[in-house]
């Protein structure tokens, strides 16, 4: 994780001009380096480039409970409860919630749920499993005063029938 | 007739089958010198941008280009690509494009030491490829993927950088040796078009390369103090003397070297190259080398291995283990499984079946000997899993790559150039792949069996039926074990006890 972060770190906004290295052995070889170089500073402003994305909107004083029925979940469609409350358990109420399931694999279609708040902060839904294994889901609730909550939540050993 | 002339008969008459590089457009540019650059290049770009999106892109698998085109994209379409051409990836590599440009630079003074001239290197790579795949977790895990990429590159860079002619290609690299040997089902070889010009030929150019002082084409690098005009073969496999696509890895040096054009890319019998026993050029017998068997178990019973990680059974498997040895960690009973799978496994089965053949033919030849001599059996089948595998994978969410494209467009520019994600794009039903699985190993079977008769008639000609037998009960274990893990719901798991 540290290299992770380090990497990370060097990508947001590190970038270096491109160098000429003379070479008397090969007289083609200042024209071949500076292409290289110059690929090099390409490559460099596109990891910044990556680096410099807007960093995810994440409300930390949000708490989000995911609850299913079963659980852990069973392949095929699981009953969804989701609780939002702020940092002293004070329901956060009127938001619009969305699940994304998906695989840890890649290669998996998502699965989408929209639930619907039965009481202040609580809701409820239906999301569709559609594979055994470890799934994440993804939170997204876009709240009455514009602000969004966002969270992964991991959903370990979604069992097979 | 014995098979050995059939096929001497068959390569010293003018090949008159189907050839790709005769074809107008394809071939035209097929034997352009710089054809393989042209598709070395834009593989490149990708791997770069694979690279980034490994780093700097989000560490959620299903939503990174990296891990997405790695183990779905990537995967299924080598398998592909070796069914319907041939081993087009090793043709199109772009971890030898960083070689070849530090190769202007820097000649190689090493051979690579003979001790090492085998495919052990490979096997111990390919095996801890298998390895670490499953106990990291690498399908879920875009760093690790990004960093394996990364790795890669630099391997292919550092070992051909300091060791003559395609040191890493023939000895070292994991997926070189998958590819190899699933292209021995390729309906396509780098073949000589007509012997009788070989006969003739005295500069051996397709082998030894064309040297020269051109310094148009002196790029190439140097050998010997010569600037090489055109590379021959660096694998060392001399068109004349060449049996099937074993070790090439489709790079028309040798197209390109032949001063009388007299080397194609010609449709064949796919495994027929494996019936065909003697020396062949640059790999001697590969039924008397006992690493060939080796890699070929690997590539077997791996394939069987690996598709047996993506259902529960595992799961329930470790948990028993760490259940009655009390360990809480991975590695040592994923350890435990991949000893059992690629080794006890193995070893019992085959020598159960050289013993069976023994008796039945009433031989003295060791165990070893007959296991070597069938080995090559195997490859069918083991192709037919990976490509069942892999193929799944690929099939079920080939267009996966359109939302994830446009998610990473979106993420890293901030504008939605491609448009908002398409996240309801998969691929095909699992029931439109189911078939072609079970298909894939079908024809994996049949053509084992198929091999295994031909190596059961040439070897035992008087007992080729009780001979035959133990190999094809073989064959049926390993496409029932098989066809039964493509029957269990997939379960792609990352944790282990909880962790």
């Amino acid at each position: 994780m540290l290299l992770v972060r380090l990497v990370s770190a060097a990508g947001d906004g590190v970038s270096t001009g491109p160098t000429r290295i003379a070479s008397t052995a090969n007289p083609n070889a200042g024209f071949e380096m500076q292409r290289i170089t110059k690929s090099a500073g390409v490559l460099l402003c596109t990891f910044a480039l990556w680096g410099c994305r807007p960093a995810d909107s994440e409300p930390s004083q949000a708490n989000v409970r995911l609850d299913f029925d079963p659980s852990p979940p069973v392949v095929g469609d699981a009953g969804v409860r989701l609780t939002l409350s702020d940092a002293a358990g004070k329901p956060l109420y009127g938001g619009k919630v969305v699940l994304e399931g998906n695989m840890n694999h890649a290669g998996m279609k998502p699965s989408f749920a929209e639930l619907r708040e039965v009481e202040p902060g609580r809701h409820v839904g239906t999301l569709k499993f559609t594979m055994g294994g470890d799934w994440f889901i993804i939170v997204t609730a876009n709240m009455p005063d514009g602000s969004r909550i966002e969270r992964k939540v991991e959903v370990q050993g979604v069992r097979v029938p | 007739m014995n098979p050995v002339a059939v096929h001497v008969a068959r390569t010293a008459s003018p090949k008159t089958s189907f050839d790709l590089l005769r074809l107008p457009l394809i071939g035209r540019f097929l034997k352009w010198r710089y054809s393989r650059i042209a598709m070395q290049i834009p593989l490149l770009v990708i791997s770069v941008v694979m690279i980034a999106h490994a780093f700097f892109g989000p560490q959620l698998a299903p939503k990174n280009l990296a891990a997405l085109l790695t183990w779905v994209h990537f995967r299924g379409l080598v398998v592909i690509a070796v069914l319907m051409a041939g081993n087009l990836f090793c043709m199109a590599c772009p971890f030898l494009l960083p070689r070849e440009l530090a190769r202007r630079w820097f000649s190689p003074r090493w051979e690579w030491p003979r001790w090492l001239r085998n495919k052990w290197p490979a096997i111990v790579l390919f095996v801890f490829v298998l390895f670490v795949y499953e106990l990291f977790d690498l399908w879920a895990d875009p760093w690790w993927t990004g960093a394996l990429i990364v790795g890669y590159f630099a391997a292919a860079t550092g070992v051909d950088a300091l060791f003559r002619k395609a040191s890493f290609c023939k000895y070292v690299c994991p997926i070189g040796q998958f590819n190899f040997l699933s292209s021995t089902m390729a309906p396509f070889e780098i073949a000589v078009r007509d012997h009788g010009v070989c006969t003739s030929c005295r500069t051996r150019d397709c082998i030894r390369g064309v040297r020269g002082s051109d310094p148009e084409v002196s790029a190439m690098g140097r050998l010997g103090g010569q600037s090489i005009g055109q590379r021959g073969c660096e694998l060392a496999l001399f068109q004349p003397r060449k049996v099937g696509n074993l070790d090439c890895t489709f790079c028309l040096d040798c197209v390109y070297a032949c001063p009388h054009d007299n080397v194609g890319m010609v449709a064949r019998l796919p495994a027929e190259e494996l019936t065909v026993r003697g020396n062949r050029s640059g790999l001697r017998s590969i039924e008397r080398r006992f690493d060939f068997t080796a890699l070929i178990t690997v590539f077997t019973f791996g394939a069987i291995l690996n598709a047996f990680a993506m259902i529960s059974p595992v799961y329930s498997l470790e948990h028993w283990l760490a259940r009655v040895t009390g360990l809480r960690v991975e590695w040592p009973i994923l350890g435990a499984i991949f000893a059992f799978g690629l080794v006890i496994e193995p070893v019992v089965i085959l020598a159960a079946a050289a013993a069976w053949t023994r008796r039945a033919a009433q031989s003295r030849e060791s165990a070893l000997v007959i296991v070597n001599r069938f080995a090559r059996s195997l490859v069918p089948l083991g192709f037919g899993v990976w490509l069942a595998h892999y193929g799944f994978h690929f099939f079920t969410g080939f267009l996966t790559i359109v939302p994830v494209a446009q998610n990473a467009i979106r993420e890293a520019l901030g504008v939605a150039l491609l448009g908002s994600p398409l996240w309801q794009l998969g691929g095909l039903p699992e029931s439109i792949v189911y078939p072609m699985e079970m298909g894939f190993l079908g024809l994996g079977l049949i053509g084992s069996i198929g091999v295994a008769w031909v190596i059961a008639r040439e070897a035992y000609p008087a007992r080729t039926r009780a001979v035959f037998a133990p190999w094809v009960l073989v064959h049926g274990i390993l496409f029932a074990s098989a066809a039964w893990i493509m029957n269990q719901p997939m379960d792609m798991r990352g944790t282990f006890l909880g962790g």
